[in-house]
């Protein structure tokens, strides 16, 4: 059997391993490891990466980030502040018809500001929001639905831990990878918000009455509570993109600033920072397990050339990019409805990356409107191109030797695609990494495993699953129009890289 | 909990390092250069600037941190699986699995834990040490170790008690509900 075949195989026999409750980080690991024994046919290969590979993955720079933000997630998550949140955007927005539901999912959004993870972010609104909700006479499945919406926005609005390993998967800039996923994610917060516009137009009897609005005043001493959140947001995410300090620095900071906010707010007692230590101990031996079984075999798959060969079987079809790319995002909604965020980005990134990078998205030519320097660049080259490669042409038929000038035009020219090239990847790989967030994110609010929709429900004891799942259809579907508008409009997430 | 500790004293290390990097640059900045030259230079003369090897120290500690949570995480259940159709299945073939997955998951930490114990004699021979700091690269893998052989003993005793689980045809170990990023 040729080692590409194994490669083939094995992932059909990693999916069976993790559909038997196989932990995932174990059966990458356990797969990547017979493989590694099938192709080379021998043990100390394998064997000998474990010497040091454990070791050095979990050393390494890059990754320090996750725990952090996992802290400060935790930090934010008994701090208090979803309650401060909840009380500024329902002075805002409890007015309106279904305003309270929108409240919700505003306190989401300014929750994921501060916080990378969704589910902790369905957990923490959907302790302080349901309640509210239902004491209001809102419909159960209507509410539970919205709070399970709103804690996508836990990832898809910066910091996102998510984010953080595409990043370190694709070896993109994190933080232009979080300043693209801003926008994105500010449209999904107004998109839920359009829903519940909508649903409680079309059926009244899901919400309740509406509050009195608040005078001016009110609403702005409810804003100032506030303001904290915007703060550590704005220096973490901020900081990063201004070059103050790296993202893991970034993420220490934001860990500390949450910290200082939740002992202010009272929330953090010893009790609560031994619970947010031992859940981010947790949390994080579960991702860097993962990581590790996922460097393991795609180190596997690596020195069987699977990625490449797809990526160049693919490549050599006649198949239009936007196919390919639509066919992946499927994939992911697919595969989402069964598998956890995560599990996904670590175990299919390295597969489907090598293939989308190769694809021409046509970002060559948003490169040269938008990155000035490429465009003078390109310029010069193509004036230069004609006449000089003439003469190149001619100097090569009769074997003279190049001049210097014409050596440097040709340079010029290498460089200029070389320039290019690092452009159009980076659009590549930032907007592929926002879609795939996207869509992974909708796995967590789509029936049957739906992460969200598991807290969520877990919460509401007295409501059935099954109306939760009814009441979502409205938010999942807000979610695939918005991927069809970025997959159309790619510059919504691109324009942060022209700044 | 050792481990929480590592990460805190992390987290705090790397903020004092940006403070210091950035009150260094203040202070080497032309305006405390002009404005009071004497103070600025008393106060770097005093080491305020950046912590020497904070990358590394981040580093390695994290590396410990790491194995210290494995076997906390281990124990709690915390690893992420798919819960498509055995989920909460009981009887006989949902333990056997269970037991099965078990034995595995002790075979591939001990795997691990023994590849790491050799690579710890190979960072003692060699006598490697770190970049900027010199540290002997086998203290921080001699940690590593350690914490490795507690996830071994912590799957063992999972291991146990699944095969348990089997042979006295009850529920022993109840997993608790995930949570993940």
């Amino acid at each position: 059997m040729s080692a590409l075949a194994i490669a083939a195989l094995s992932f059909p026999a990693l999916l069976t391993l993790i559909f038997l409750r196989v932990p995932i980080g174990l059966a990458m690991l356990a797969t990547g490891f017979v493989g590694l024994v099938l192709v080379t046919g021998e043990t100390t290969i394998p064997l000998g990466r474990l010497q040091t590979e454990s070791f050095t993955t979990f050393a390494t720079y890059s990754l320090s980030i996750i725990p952090m933000f996992l802290l400060m997630g935790y930090f934010a998550t008994v701090g208090g502040l979803s309650q401060a949140l909840f009380n500024a955007a329902a002075a805002i927005l409890g007015h309106r018809k279904g305003g309270l539901a929108m409240a919700a999912i505003g306190a989401s959004a300014g929750f994921g500001a501060i916080c990378g993870s969704s589910l902790a972010t369905a957990a923490t609104m959907g302790r302080v929001a349901l309640p509210e909700l239902r004491r209001h006479g809102y419909d159960s499945g209507f509410a539970g639905a919205t709070l399970a919406a709103g804690g996508t926005l836990g990832i898809l609005i910066p910091p996102s831990v998510v984010l953080v390993i595409y990043a370190i998967l694709t070896e993109q800039n994190i933080a232009k990878l979080f300043l693209a996923a801003l926008l994105p994610g500010l449209l999904a917060a107004l998109g839920y918000i359009l829903v519940i516009a909508v649903y409680v137009r079309l059926r009244p009897e899901a919400a309740g009455p509406q509050l009195p609005p608040l005078p001016l005043r009110d609403r702005l001493r409810a804003l100032a509570r506030v303001w904290p959140v915007l703060m550590v947001f704005a220096l973490v995410v901020g900081g990063i993109y201004a070059g103050w300090f790296t993202p893991t620095e970034g993420a220490a900071i934001g860990a500390v600033g949450t910290g200082l906010i939740a002992w202010a707010n009272g929330g953090l007692t010893r009790a609560t920072l031994i619970d947010s230590l031992l859940g981010t101990a947790r949390a994080s031996a579960m991702i860097f397990f993962i990581i590790f079984g996922a460097a393991f075999y795609n180190g596997f798959l690596a020195i069987t050339l699977l990625p490449q060969t797809l990526a160049d079987f693919i490549g050599a079809q006649d198949i239009a990019p936007l196919t390919v790319l639509l066919a992946i995002l499927c994939f992911y909604l697919v595969l989402g409805c069964v598998m956890d965020s995560l599990s996904m980005i670590l175990l299919t990134i390295p597969i489907f990356w090598p293939v989308v990078q190769g694809l021409d998205f046509g970002f060559y030519a948003m490169a040269d409107l938008h990155a000035a320097r490429a465009l003078e660049a390109l310029r010069l080259g193509a004036q230069l191109a004609p006449d000089m490669l003439a003469q190149v042409e001619a100097a090569i038929a009769t074997g003279a030797e190049l001049t210097r000038e014409q050596i440097q035009a040709l340079g010029l020219r290498r460089v200029n695609e070389l320039a290019l090239e690092r452009v159009n990847g980076e659009a590549v790989a930032i907007w592929f990494g926002i879609l795939v967030l996207i869509v992974v994110e909708v796995g967590l609010i789509t029936p049957p495993v739906g992460m969200n929709l598991f807290v969520i429900g877990s919460m509401a004891t007295d409501t059935r699953v099954t109306r939760i799942y009814r009441a979502v259809w409205p938010f999942v579907a807000s979610d695939i129009l918005r991927i069809m508008l970025l997959v159309a409009l790619p510059a919504l997430t691109l324009w942060s890289l022209t700044i | 909990m050792l481990g929480g500790v590592v990460l805190l004293g992390l987290i705090g290390l790397t903020c004092v390092s940006i403070m210091g990097r950035q009150l260094a640059g203040i202070l080497n900045g032309t305006t405390m250069q002009q404005v009071a030259p004497d103070w600025a230079q008393a106060l770097l003369a005093l080491g305020i600037g950046p912590v020497l090897g904070d990358y590394e120290v981040v580093e390695l500690g994290m590396a410990i941190a790491i194995f210290c949570f494995l076997p906390y995480c281990h124990l709690t259940f915390g690893h992420a699986r798919v819960d498509l159709f055995l989920s909460r299945s009981t009887g006989t073939p949902a333990r056997l699995l269970r037991a099965g997955t078990e034995a595995l998951f002790t075979g591939a930490l001990a795997v691990i834990a023994w590849r790491l114990t050799v690579g710890l004699v190979g960072r003692f021979d060699s006598g490697q040490t770190s970049y900027l700091l010199n540290v002997p690269l086998w203290q921080p893998y001699l940690a590593a170790v350690a914490a490795a052989w507690v996830s071994v003993a912590a799957s063992a005793t999972v291991l146990l008690l699944r095969w348990a689980e089997v042979l006295t045809q009850r529920e022993i170990l109840h997993d608790r509900p995930e949570d993940r990023p």
